[in-house]
């Protein structure tokens, strides 16, 4: 599997650089090592010197995907407390196949939203980076931090053992400073606040809001002092504002606004990035029937309200230049792993977004919610060597991103992580 | 999974004949026909098939290793084999099962894991698909008393977390670990029954009483699991036979009556005496501190002494010895486990021939199989390695990964040969 460190040449492909300003455009591209070296607008032929040349046949070469909200060790159970009960190695082997499929189906940078248990977000990106495992890049989360009776809160009154909860629960400032501590000591990159509620729990529902703000202060103050970021859990108006009162970054779901709430995301629209995860509503309200939850009953759950609410709150977000990415809540039965790529297709359909960009919010918004804005998102000279190789035109038809068959190729740093198809003369081979 | 047929190969197929030109036809996840042929002798046409052509290269079964750790990390000390965190653990274990086919082991046997589910959880993501590897069977961790080989704890940090094994006093702790073992669905039970020198209990003494080793035994056959044994002192080797543990590890200090057992029960035991790991701390562990001199005085290169006559002297009497043992400490990397093969060549006596069968014809029944596996036979399964050379005339080459040219295991292969590449353009649609 290894690729000697070399240069690749990809000839007659059609190039989709993930600005959102340029129209795809023939060319070819020129990668060197890490790094893309050449991006050439012209269909004639380059001189190849020692590069591995990649014949195109115009196809489409793009940046890599970026997943903004990305949970590998989530099961694909349909219930946080059947990803909870899997036994630790298990789980780190589950965690691991997941990154890779993930790595191989397109998306070459992965923020993590949080793991199911404490260490695991932590040791897949180490594994990872130190090339023991396949997988993209990857930004390490904490298990999601919550109060008792909260979203992640999976103890019984009879079996009140934290071994058996899916998140970490905390009760005052101090004990979630602590908790910040850990995680921190652990080696993560971000930590997960459960700031709202969530129509899965019974008793917290969507539009509730759980912690005070001492405790998100604490934490916040915690996080900041060792430069890194928290993440959150956030479906209702007042976990929004809350998170942005703190100054926090990066906010999931986000259902729920008023003008408010709305304003205060404008004006912070520079800096903050939103992704809704808004697979698994959609999932939920229309395809969880075969695990116990029609549409009747999702209805009563309150999805139908939260979808409509959430398609309005992100239309009017976009609309005011508010950064939505795609990613989130992947991992679940009915919202399974690798189907991430519909969110695409669901920011057109339901948000308002164009083609191009809906491209944008997982490549050049990408690069920016990966914290490395000036080498990673685009198909630009001096960027990292993350790339498709697509046949077919997104633009045209964005389920082609989560075609197996129409991924041709996958690369990141400049080496394949799924390598292109050989036109294959003979089913003939030697040996020495 | 397409029919491969191996064309053009120089079959070395388990049973002890001298290997003879022919072909090989795998359909599924068994070999379907093999045939010799020689001039005048033409190949049965086939349709559909892949057809590779070994260009005379060396074909044999692939190789069983009798004494696995894919837990043991490389390095110096139980202690630090003990101390990685079981999620790094496990992806570690993961790497080195990898590493164990591509090196030509399609099957291993555990000897022993440093955390109690590690084998177990391996051998079922082996199973299921979940991770590349060898067929494998699962081991508990070692069990021993206080004191004894793998108790890693500290007098002021008594914590069982702390011990490399499991750490049992009396029979019904014994029981209870045992039964705990089988719980977690390992397929053999690991009792260090002797010493180990550089653990500070000498490899002659024996620290179980026979009642524990009794109810170990008990238990495990009343769960239909097999009992393997860490058995170097003289008391050990006897206590296996007595006992019917099948698997016996090291068997170092055999005296003349331990061998008489041994050899009127050859066909219900197997010899796995993991010489790698005395020769090369007798001799290649300096850079970690293990001067020739220190492991003198620790009583190794006495033990190597004892253990080189102890094989051949059941060599001679036809018991069963097999290869692998103690791979993964820095001086005895994993990876390099066919350095046995040679071992048993240059220090036991025996020819090419009977070091091959080692590793194959005997790798059958110690992984359960019968004659399943270890042979190029029709109705085998296909585990089946491709060598670039002779081992027979020269066995090391096992040990060198660029002349296992393709490794299969199962019908499928895990490393396929290298195709010639004609040209460097590839055309990606």
């Amino acid at each position: 599997m290894a690729q000697a460190p070399g240069e690749v040449l990809f000839t007659n492909v059609r190039i989709l650089d993930g600005t959102g300003q340029n129209p795809p455009y023939a060319g070819s591209v020129r990668v060197r090592g890490r790094q893309i070296v050449q991006v050439s607008r012209s269909a004639a032929a380059t001189p190849a010197g020692d590069a591995l040349v990649i014949d195109g046949a115009g196809a489409t070469l793009m940046p890599g995907m970026t997943e903004a909200h990305t949970h590998f060790s989530w099961n694909d159970a349909a219930s946080l407390a059947g990803i909870q009960t899997m036994p630790l190695e298990e789980h780190v082997l589950w965690t691991a196949k997941v990154a890779r499929s993930y790595l191989e189906a397109g998306f070459t940078s992965c923020l993590g939203a949080a793991c199911a248990k404490p260490r695991l977000d932590v040791v897949i990106r180490n594994a990872i980076e130190a090339g023991q495992i396949p997988g993209p890049r990857y930004l390490a989360a904490s298990q999601e931090i919550t109060v008792p009776g909260g979203l992640g809160d999976e103890m019984l009154p009879h079996l009140p053992f934290p071994e058996f909860s899916f998140g970490v629960v905390v009760n005052g400032a101090e004990d979630l400073r602590r908790v910040t501590r850990m995680f921190l000591k652990y080696g993560v990159d971000s930590i997960k606040l459960n700031l709202s509620g969530d129509n899965f729990v019974p008793g917290a529902d969507a539009k509730t809001t759980w912690m005070t703000d001492a405790e998100v202060a604490a934490c916040a103050e915690e996080v900041r002092m060792r430069g890194k970021r928290i993440i959150v859990h956030a479906r209702s108006c007042a976990s929004v504002k809350q998170a942005l009162r703190h100054g926090i970054r990066l906010i999931y779901h986000a259902s729920f606004t008023d003008t408010e709430a709305l304003d205060m995301l404008e004006a912070a629209r520079d800096e903050v990035f939103v992704a809704p995860g808004i697979g698994i509503l959609y999932a939920l309200l229309h395809e969880a029937e075969p695990w116990g939850i029609d549409h009747a009953k999702a209805v009563a759950m309150g999805y139908e309200e939260e979808w409509a609410a959430a398609c309005e709150s992100l239309r009017a977000m976009h609309r005011r230049g508010v950064r939505v990415l795609p990613g989130g809540d992947y991992g679940f039965a009915f919202n399974p792993h690798l189907k991430n790529a519909r969110d695409l297709e669901l920011f057109v359909k339901h948000l308002g977004f164009t083609p191009m960009e809906a491209i944008r919010s997982c490549t050049l918004y990408g690069g920016q919610v990966m914290m490395r804005p000036h080498e990673l998102g685009l198909v630009k000279e001096g960027y990292l060597a993350d790339l498709l190789l697509l046949d077919g035109d997104p633009l045209a038809n964005l389920a082609i991103l989560r075609d197996a068959k129409r991924i041709l190729a996958v690369m990141k740093d400049g080496v394949f992580a799924k390598k292109p198809p050989v036109a294959q003369a003979r089913a003939w081979e030697r040996a020495a | 999974m397409a029919d491969v047929l191996f064309t053009n190969v120089r079959i070395f197929d388990g049973g002890g004949e001298t290997p003879f030109q022919g072909e090989v036809l795998v359909q599924g996840n068994r070999i379907s026909r093999v045939v010799k042929t020689g001039w005048g002798a033409r190949s049965a046409p086939v349709a559909g098939a892949q057809v590779v052509d070994g260009a005379g290269a060396f074909l044999m079964p692939g190789m069983v290793e009798a004494h696995t750790h894919f837990s043991w990390n490389d390095q110096p000390s139980l202690e630090s084999i003990q101390r990685m965190p079981p999620e790094e653990h496990i992806l570690w274990c993961a790497q080195v099962a990898r590493r164990y086919l591509d090196m030509g082991w399609t099957s291993c046997v555990g000897a022993a894991t440093a955390k109690p589910r590690l084998d177990v959880v391996i051998r079922n993501a082996i199973n299921d698909g979940t991770i590349v590897g060898p067929r494998y069977l699962a081991a508990s961790q070692e069990i021993t008393v206080p004191g004894g080989l793998g108790d890693t704890t500290a007098p002021h940090l008594p914590q069982p977390e702390f011990a490399f094994g499991a750490v049992v006093s009396g029979a019904e702790e014994m029981r209870r670990c045992v039964r705990m073992f089988c719980k977690y669905g390992v397929d053999s039970l690991k009792i260090n029954l002797s010493g180990e020198s550089i653990t500070g209990m000498p490899s002659e003494m024996s620290q179980f009483t026979e009642e524990e080793i009794r109810t170990c035994v008990q238990e495990a056959k009343a769960w239909g699991k097999r009992v393997a044994a860490h058995a170097r002192s003289t008391w050990s080797i006897k206590q296996c036979v007595k006992h019917g543990i099948e698997v016996i590890y090291h068997a170092s200090f055999a005296d003349e009556e331990a061998l008489d057992l041994l050899e009127a029960h050859k066909f219900e035991h197997f010899v796995a005496p993991g010489l790698a790991w005395l020769i090369n701390t007798c001799h290649h562990a300096s850079a970690w501190g293990l001067t020739p001199e220190v492991t003198r005085k620790m009583g190794y290169h006495r033990e190597l002494d004892a253990a080189i006559e102890s094989m051949k002297a059941m060599r001679r009497r036809g018991i069963r010895i097999l290869p692998g043992g103690d791979y993964g400490f820095a001086w005895t990397p994993h990876g390099t486990n066919a350095k046995d093969l040679e071992y048993f060549v240059k220090y036991v006596g025996m020819s090419p021939m009977e070091a091959l069968l080692s590793a194959t014809a005997w790798g059958g029944p110690m992984m359960k199989l019968g004659k399943q596996i270890g042979y190029i036979g029709e109705g085998c399964l296909a585990n089946i390695l491709l060598i670039d050379g002779d081992p027979l005339s020269d066995i090391g080459i096992l040990q060198d990964r660029a002349r296992i040219l393709a490794v299969m295991k199962d019908g499928e292969f895990h490393r396929a040969p290298p195709v010639r590449q004609a040209r460097t353009t590839r055309w990606a649609a």
